[in-house]
Formats: C-alpha cells, sequence, structure tokens
C-alpha cells in the first residue's frame, strides 16, 4: 500500500514537473507583445527556405539592412488587400537598401505560388509549411507585419492586420532612425 | 482447416483497409488530417486553410489519387503535424508516454503482486511442518499427568 502511495506521488510530481517545463520552455514568444509596447527587442531567428529557388534565408545575414518581415498566406484575406500596398512599397524602399521579406506559413505552396503571381509580388517570398516561426515572432493571425533595424531589432509598430502604405513607412522610417 | 479460417478472416480484415487506401473518403481523410492552425481535425475546423484543405481533398480524390499520396502531398506542404501525430515535447509527450509508462507501471505492479502471492502460499506451507517443531511445551504438571496416563495405559 505504502508502495502505491509513493508510486501516486511521484506520478503527480512527474505531471507537474512536465507541464512547468512544457510552461518554461513554450516557443510563444513576447516579441509582438513587447513590441506592442513601444519596445525595442532582438529579433527572433528567422531561418526559412525560398519559396522559389534553392537556398535559405536567414535573418542574421541582412544585419547592417532594415527588414521588413511580413506573415501572410495565400487563403487570407487581409493578405490579399494589403498585396499590391506591400508590392509598391518594396519598390519604392528598395532603393534605400530596405529588404522585404514575406514569410508564407501554414500555406499550399501551389496556392501560394498562384497568389504571388497574381499580385506579381517582387520581394522574397520564403516558406513556412508547419508555421514554426509564428510561435518564435508571437504571430497571432494572418497577416502580420514587423520592422527589423540595422542592428537586428524588432521596432515598433507591429502591424496587426492588412498593412496600409502610412503603417508600413512610419515602421520602416522608425527602424532606419533606431 | 485452421490455416484457410485464419487466410479468409485476415482477408476480410484486409479488404476494407485495402478499398480505404485505394479509394479514400471525404469523410476518413477529414476525420484523420488535423488543421494546421486551429490544431482540429479538418471535419471539425470551419478555418479558411482547412476549407482549402478539404477542397484539395475533394479534388484529389476525384482525381483517384490513394489515401497515402493524398497524405503524403498534404505532409509534403504544411508538415507531419496534420497526420494528427502528437508532439514529441512538451505536455504532448504524455500522449507518447503515458501508454509505455502504462505498460511499465502495470507489468511493475503484476510483478510486485505475483511475489506478494508467492510469499503468502510460502507463509501458508509452513503448518505442514511437524506441529512439535512449532508447538509451546507443555507446562510440567501437564507433562507430568500425560506420563502417568500412558504408565497406567501400558500396564
Amino acid at each position: 500500500m505504502k508502495v502505491l502511495r509513493l508510486l501516486a506521488v511521484a506520478v503527480v510530481v512527474a505531471l507537474l514537473g512536465l507541464l512547468v517545463w512544457d510552461v518554461a520552455t513554450s516557443e510563444e514568444s513576447k516579441v509582438a507583445r513587447a513590441v506592442d509596447e513601444g519596445k525595442v527587442v532582438a529579433a527572433p531567428e528567422l531561418v526559412l527556405p525560398y519559396h522559389e529557388g534553392d537556398g535559405t534565408f536567414d535573418l542574421a545575414a541582412h544585419r547592417g539592412k532594415v527588414v521588413v518581415v511580413n506573415f501572410w498566406a495565400s487563403w487570407c484575406l487581409g493578405c490579399k488587400k494589403e498585396a499590391k500596398v506591400l508590392n509598391e512599397a518594396s519598390r519604392r524602399w528598395r532603393s534605400k537598401g530596405v529588404v522585404f521579406v514575406g514569410v508564407d506559413v501554414n500555406d499550399f505552396r501551389r496556392a501560394a505560388s498562384r497568389f504571388l503571381d497574381r499580385h506579381d509580388v517582387g520581394y522574397r517570398i520564403v516558406r513556412d509549411g508547419p508555421g514554426s516561426t509564428l510561435g518564435k515572432w508571437g504571430v497571432t493571425g494572418l497577416p502580420e507585419t514587423f520592422f527589423v533595424d540595422r542592428n537586428g531589432r524588432v521596432v515598433p509598430p507591429h502591424v496587426l492586420a492588412a498593412a496600409t502604405r502610412e503603417q508600413i513607412d512610419a515602421g520602416i522610417r522608425r527602424a532606419l532612425r533606431s | 482447416m485452421r490455416t484457410l479460417v485464419l487466410a479468409l478472416a485476415a482477408l476480410a480484415l484486409a479488404a476494407p483497409a485495402l478499398a480505404s487506401e485505394e479509394h479514400p473518403t471525404q469523410g476518413e481523410l477529414e476525420r484523420e488530417l488535423v488543421c494546421p492552425t486551429c490544431h482540429t481535425t479538418l471535419d471539425e475546423s470551419d478555418s479558411p486553410v482547412a476549407r482549402q484543405m478539404k477542397a484539395y481533398i475533394r479534388r484529389r480524390i476525384s482525381e483517384g489519387a490513394t489515401k497515402s499520396q493524398i497524405e503524403q502531398e498534404l505532409v509534403d506542404d504544411f508538415s507531419p503535424s496534420v497526420l494528427g501525430v502528437p508532439r514529441k515535447r512538451g505536455f504532448d509527450l504524455l500522449a507518447w508516454a503515458l501508454p509505455l509508462g502504462g505498460i511499465g507501471v502495470a507489468g511493475l505492479a503484476l510483478a510486485y503482486g505475483a511475489w506478494r502471492w508467492s510469499r503468502s502460499r510460502e507463509d501458508g506451507e509452513t503448518p505442514s511442518q511437524p506441529p512439535s517443531a512449532a508447538a509451546p511445551p507443555l507446562d510440567s504438571e501437564l507433562d507430568r499427568r500425560v506420563d502417568e496416563e500412558l504408565a497406567r495405559f501400558d500396564a
């Protein structure tokens, strides 16, 4: 009986330990929340394969440049809405060395290709089929846009819906000043 | 005869599985595959990506794709997580650990029970030894009276 009691206690302790460990090692990032509070925080890792062609995009390799990181998917209505605005902004800011990268998450590759063709997207797109980067960045919905300064830090604003031209320009200017 | 019965039973069990593989239904795939954004099975989800996946499954079934093909194509585009297999980390680890742990604990409990049972049987066998070995000695008065009675009996 004593053995059974000890075993039950051990099981409960083990379950509690597992729960604590899960919470402690949770991938959920506080990046989005911190940026929304006006803080400047280090950008999480972003290493993903390009949607078309070989190679991998690594955010860390773009240190020294402002990077606009846009999370999207072909099935997302807001993404369709902002596609033209983002595309135009990427062309306008290219001469200033600003890099745009679209992270296609939880999406069909072919559907994403059709979306890119339809909207004539001119900046680099990377694929994150499982959505493994969402937690690290604190993305809770699509589309969402982040601005990374030359030092690899995420600066406000963090755009939580279809981005407007004004929001994109404000984000880039803030990142360039940072 | 027994071999024939076994073969027929195996055939009876394998036939539906084979039919499911060759001609999957929309319903069974929606019940087995998981929406990557809401993490519920497709039949329970109405998210945009789930709707897109359902349409894709419908189209691939009409094109004659097998169950494995459709599953593999979805895994290629999303990840193995669409197959509904729990993650092997964090709290989801329980889904893997509990069955194995349960088997281990059950094995230990069985071994412990068997050990206790064998011990109690050994204890139960003790009375089969000669009673004199375990019985307390007679007191001297009683001993004397028994001797007297035995002497009278012999006489």
